[in-house]
């Protein structure tokens, strides 16, 4: 797998520093911006949820070098475990510039306290997870394209669920019915109390989603066609 | 007789596209041709054997191994060439080689920098930077570089000029003078393999036609030529492909004694075949609406 990662590392470690430069621009800005540590890490884990498997699985789509890789002496289970390793290291790599930067930059607004404990940073890596255990199998399978669509027809059933959703109720703010559910399952994360029931909780879903995630990926990845 | 590869009953299935039923051994040591006229199915056999597509039906077992059962083994021991080599364009070629060479315990780093010294390679440029032919050398380079048992070579020569080409062959055939190294070769340049093969499998929309020695299809397998009335009763099912011109007729026949005998003191002709002629013929061969048009 060591080998996966290398070739990983050398195949995207231009794109890795374009990309953390501009996640450093971004998060210097969203820290002189934003005052609750809640706010803070919904939006870095949505930006580095979204961004990373793009970052490592998208070079392979657009140079089309899959057929190499699968020629090789190598399992495709291992392919996958390294492009899903490779991808947590990027998203270890970008956590790590956010909260230095959260926490060293002059004009940042954001407790720094409240964001660097064991329960925020669990919460950061499990909401991580979740869009993680979506987007990479999808990109394994489909490429940069099937993401291009999930996201896209994400947002049309969206759409169309607003539409439905004011239909049938006249609701005079469908976007809050809609989002209704996040809201709610993001409060009961963030104002659980903390004990260390909730925290191996966390923990063990965010090994679960992940666990889950690599699973499906591994099996869709063997029955890809190059 | 030890085979390198063994191909038994392959079937793949694509949307408009179906392989099936093939079959074929390459004995070690030896060169094998795979022909077929474009859409045949040759590029699909490659990548059955590297498993980059999944069978329908079939086995595949390369020295006397499953290649799906010990496909990490059985990939050790084959160097590729594939019709788009897709390497990474970002790096260089010096990098590529780095990148791949941990995946084989064979490979040989020396080996490498003398064929990139041999074939001109520019180990500084990026790969995005190469000719076609120059990322076909690369290609070559690499497959060769790991000591590899059989080489597997979907249009190695397309991109290529004439005298590389020439000097590819040579060397394609002083690699199996060990007796362990065998290799198959997909090409439309049939004139290559009239130089090197020893063996040609021809495919046609899927189909096997034949798989057997190249001395055996030039000593059976013949092109005759004749007047319009070559196509008559006494020449019924004799051939396997016919060319209809102002002057006369061109037909191929699989059976070269029998239409010696049966021309008997007729005003035909029975030449020598060339492989391209077989695989215009064979593209043709069929219905008459399929028969091949004379320029």
């Amino acid at each position: 797998m060591l080998k996966i990662l290398r070739l990983e590392f050398l195949f995207s470690r231009r794109q890795l520093v374009i990309t953390l430069s501009i996640f450093s621009a971004y998060f210097s800005y969203m820290a002189t911006q934003i005052r609750s540590p809640r706010v803070f890490i919904v939006l870095t884990s949505v930006m580095i949820g979204v961004a990373m498997p793009f970052l490592v699985l998208a070079r392979e789509d657009k140079f089309k070098t899959a057929s190499l890789i699968c020629s090789l002496p190598v399992r495709r289970s291992t392919v996958v475990l390294g492009k899903y390793t490779a991808t947590w290291g990027a998203t270890v790599l970008g956590l790590g510039c956010a909260l230095l930067l959260m926490a060293v930059f002059p004009f940042s607004k954001i407790p720094v306290g409240e964001v660097l404990t064991v329960k925020s940073l669990l919460i950061t890596l499990f909401l991580i997870s979740l869009i993680f255990a979506v987007i990479l199998p999808f990109t394994i399978r489909f490429g940069l394209v099937g993401v291009i669509v999930l996201l896209v027809g994400s947002q049309v059933l969206g759409i169309l669920a607003l539409l439905i959703t004011h239909m049938l109720r006249g609701a005079k703010d469908p976007l809050r019915v809609f989002f209704l559910p996040f809201q709610k399952g993001l409060k009961a994360l963030f104002y659980h109390e903390t004990t260390p029931g909730y925290l191996l909780t966390l923990l063990t879903l965010i090994i679960a989603f992940s666990a889950a995630s690599l699973f499906i990926s591994r099996v869709l990845y063997a029955r890809r066609e190059l | 007789m030890e085979y390198a590869l063994e191909a038994t009953g392959l079937c793949k299935e694509y949307p408009g596209f179906t392989l099936r039923d093939v079959s074929f051994a390459l004995p070690r040591g030896y060169i094998m041709g795979l022909i077929g006229p474009n859409g045949a199915g040759k590029t699909t056999v490659v990548k059955l054997i590297l498993n980059i597509v999944r069978r329908t039906a079939g086995r595949i077992k390369v020295f006397g191994l499953d290649n799906l059962a010990a496909e990490t083994e059985v990939k050790s021991r084959i160097g590729f060439v594939l019709d788009e080599m897709p390497f990474y364009g970002y790096l260089k070629v010096d990098a590529i080689a780095s990148v791949i060479a941990p995946y084989y315990k064979t490979w040989d780093s020396g080996r490498f920098e003398g064929l990139c010294r041999e074939f001109e390679l520019p180990r500084r440029k990026r790969v995005n930077a190469l000719s076609r032919g120059m990322k076909m050398k690369l290609a070559l380079a690499v497959a060769l570089s790991h000591g590899a048992e059989l080489i597997l070579m979907d249009e190695p020569t397309s991109g290529l000029d004439p005298v590389f080409r020439r000097e590819l062959l040579e060397r394609l055939s002083g690699l199996i003078q060990d007796g362990r190294t065998s290799i198959l070769f997909s090409t439309h340049l049939t004139s290559d393999l009239e130089r090197v093969a020893d063996y040609i499998t021809c495919l046609r929309e899927g189909e096997l036609v034949f798989s057997t020695t190249r001395d055996e299809i030039l000593e059976k397998w013949a092109l005759v030529k004749g007047g319009p009335d070559l196509l008559d009763a006494a020449t019924g099912g004799l051939f396997r492909g016919v060319r209809r011109g102002p002057y006369g007729v061109t037909a191929l026949t699989s059976d070269k004694e029998e239409a010696l005998r049966r021309l008997a003191g007729r005003d035909a002709v029975v030449e020598r075949l060339r492989l391209d002629d077989l695989v215009f013929f064979l593209a043709h061969e069929g219905s008459p609406g399929r028969e091949a048009r004379y320029e």
